[in-house]
């Protein structure tokens, strides 16, 4: 089997990299594949938080390279999902414990056992970045619609471009307030995608429920209710190939959408 | 002098002598220590006369030891320093012309080191600088305001990296999965459903080539520390630890023995890290992600999992040991 490695990253810090790792990961292994995390934010983790794994971690991926312990012990199995597998960060070490080529190779052998290996890169372009992206082969740039982390994602965006064995970029919108759109507050939908022109995986509305979710380290797309929570769910579907509409919030002309006009017209519905 | 000689093997000096307060030195080592060629080194610090209270100078010591590097020795001037060195086990050395002449590189080794020459010259004409120091070879920080450029300065005089203290903690080939144990409560064998801590599958992992073994931690010396514990540091002693605090989740604490927390202890905690099965971890509130005694590892029930304690009046100490192959939490501290 070779799986897929998808580096899940921003640029900006706190856009929802790791809720959004957290929250495919576990629609992915729900759906029956198996799944590893790989949480590269090395000094401040958080992915075992938001999964709720924090109290089963003994090895961390420093602990692996660093060879302490096989790779497969190192792997921490979620507490209802089997085929949901942590590979924590170290917290007391920082990015610089790990290069590029060492987690390439985790990466490489990850993906001959399980369908899907998502890592959650930390914010920055440095060496973390660089780390996180060595072993993927595809990336989803998460962002929210405020101009610092366009501006950002536009960046990381320019900088995967460099990266040969990366063939496949994606959206993903995250914390969209349509109440905001309407009132011309936020940058809409087609606003984003008309500046990042890459292809939209995802659009997450804002919810509360997220941060009570994170605080249960328990990801939202197990609530069947919250609308976070199917926003997940259809990403997880959208990797897999299947054409699902986006959710409909009713999108409002944006600020910029008169300008976009010109540009072919994406119909996405949020 | 051999002795002293081989203490800075496989290390830096790193002068931060001239440096006159705490948040420049800290800022000055911290762009020092991002430099990738620290990693694994000794660092041997030369800090002056500048007064460190023992908190001070273990934040510094976790700085250096989160970039994996540790300090072999610290030369002061100022007797507070020395002191908290002291309470902190770290070795005192001056760092005498001799030895920095056998470690110095020599003439060639400095050409192409552009910003070192310059520093060699704002130091000789540095009043303050003692004598020997000129000699010194090593990272210079006269205060500089360029990170990056002081970084670059760093001069690789040894380079084998030595052995690890923490693969002696972290074993590898010990691993036997055996399935889930069960800890017991002071009131007896608990169901997973009540019990507070469960053993983890590791099985039992003490380092390679240690033993268990039964030593009476009360002979063991005791490092006191007076201050909180955050996410990222780590107390690695190979004696009692006793710290006037919390610690919180993300923080790490490894004891050859005991453990104890004056406060509510919230991080990983590895008492008799070397397989003396004797000790104990204690807490006033014992809420530790992972308690972990010799070779035996347990997790926080996941029902349990409130990160952060709620700070009252009413905690009621707790005390693990192992008994009968088992962690067992007593909720008031036993006097035999
Ligand atoms: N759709 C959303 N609705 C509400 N809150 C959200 C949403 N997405 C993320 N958040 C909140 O935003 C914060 C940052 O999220 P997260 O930690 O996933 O970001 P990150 O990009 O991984 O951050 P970092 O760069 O620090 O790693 C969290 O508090 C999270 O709960
Ligand atoms: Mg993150």
């Amino acid at each position: 089997m070779t799986g897929r490695v998808i580096v899940i990253t921003s640029g900006k810090g706190g856009v929802g990299k790791t809720t959004t790792s957290a929250n495919i990961g576990t629609a992915l292994a729900k759906s029956g594949y198996k799944v590893v995390l790989i949480d590269t934010d090395l000094g401040l983790r958080n992915l075992d938080l938001l999964l709720g794994l924090e109290n089963r971690i003994v090895y961390t991926i420093v602990d692996v390279i660093e060879e302490r312990c096989k790779l497969r012990q190192a792997l921490v199995k979620d507490k209802k999902n089997p085929n949901l597998q942590l590979l924590a960060a170290a917290q007391t070490r920082d990015k610089t414990a790990v290069n590029a080529e060492q987690l390439k190779e985790i990466c490489d052998t990850l993906k001959e056992e399980n369908d899907f290996v998502l890592v959650d890169c930390p914010a920055g372009i440095e060496q973390g970045f660089q780390n996180a992206v060595a072993g993927a082969s595809e990336a989803i740039v998460v962002t929210t619609p405020e101009m610092s982390a366009i501006r950002d994602a536009d960046r990381i965006i320019g900088l995967l471009a460099t990266k040969e064995e990366i063939t496949s970029v994606k959206l993903l919108l995250n914390r969209v307030r349509p109440n905001l759109i309407k009132s011309n507050e936020m940058m809409s939908v087609d606003d984003v995608v008309g500046i990042l022109e890459i292809p939209l995986v995802g659009i997450i509305p804002e919810d509360a429920g997220i941060i009570t979710s994170t605080n249960k380290g328990e990801p939202i797309v197990n609530d069947e209710n919250a609308l976070a929570g199917k926003a997940y769910r259809n990403v997880a579907e959208r990797i897999l190939g299947e054409e699902v509409p986006f959710l409909d919030l009713d999108e409002p002309k944006g600020f910029m959408a008169k300008i976009k006009n010109a540009i072919a017209k994406l119909k996405v519905k949020v | 002098m051999l002795m002293e000689k081989s203490a800075v093997e496989n290390g830096f000096i790193i002068d931060l002598s001239s440096i006159k307060n705490t948040s420049q030195l800290v800022f000055e080592l911290s762009s020092i220590m991002e430099h990738p060629d620290v990693k694994g080194k000794n660092i041997c610090l030369k800090l002056g006369s500048l007064d460190l209270k023992q908190s001070q100078l273990l934040s510094i010591k976790a700085l250096i030891e989160s970039m994996n590097a540790k300090i072999a020795f610290i030369d002061t001037k100022s007797e507070q320093t020395e002191a908290s060195a002291v309470s902190l086990g770290i070795m005192i050395k001056e760092i005498s012309s001799d030895l920095t002449a056998d470690i110095a590189p020599s003439e060639e080794d400095f050409k192409d080191s552009e910003y070192k020459e310059e520093a060699v010259e704002e130091r000789t004409e540095n009043p303050v600088q003692d004598t020997n120091s000129q000699e010194i070879v090593e990272v210079h920080t006269e205060v500089h305001n360029n990170p990056i450029e002081t970084t670059e300065g760093i001069e690789d005089i040894y380079d084998e990296v030595s052995a690890q203290e923490l693969s002696e903690v972290i074993p590898s080939e010990n691993y036997q999965p055996d399935g889930f144990g069960i800890l017991a409560a002071s009131e007896g064998l608990l169901p997973e459903e009540t019990s507070k801590y469960i053993l983890l599958d590791t099985g039992n992992v003490l380092p390679e080539g240690v033993e268990e073994n039964s030593v009476n931690t009360e002979s063991m010396q005791t490092l006191y520390i007076n201050q909180t514990l955050r996410s990222g540091q780590t107390i690695s002693y190979d004696g009692n630890v006793f710290i006037i605090g919390d610690a919180h989740p993300g923080s790490e604490i490894i004891a050859g023995g005991d453990i104890t927390v004056w406060g509510i202890l919230g991080g990983i905690a590895h008492a008799g890290c070397n397989g003396n099965i004797t000790s104990k971890v204690r807490a006033l509130k014992l809420n530790a992600i992972q308690l972990r005694i010799a070779g035996l590892y347990a997790r926080r029930n996941d029902t349990l999992n409130v990160p952060y304690v709620q700070k009252t009046n009413e905690f009621t100490p707790e005390e693990a040991l192992i008994e009968d192959g088992k962690i067992v939490i007593y909720k008031k501290l036993r006097r035999d």
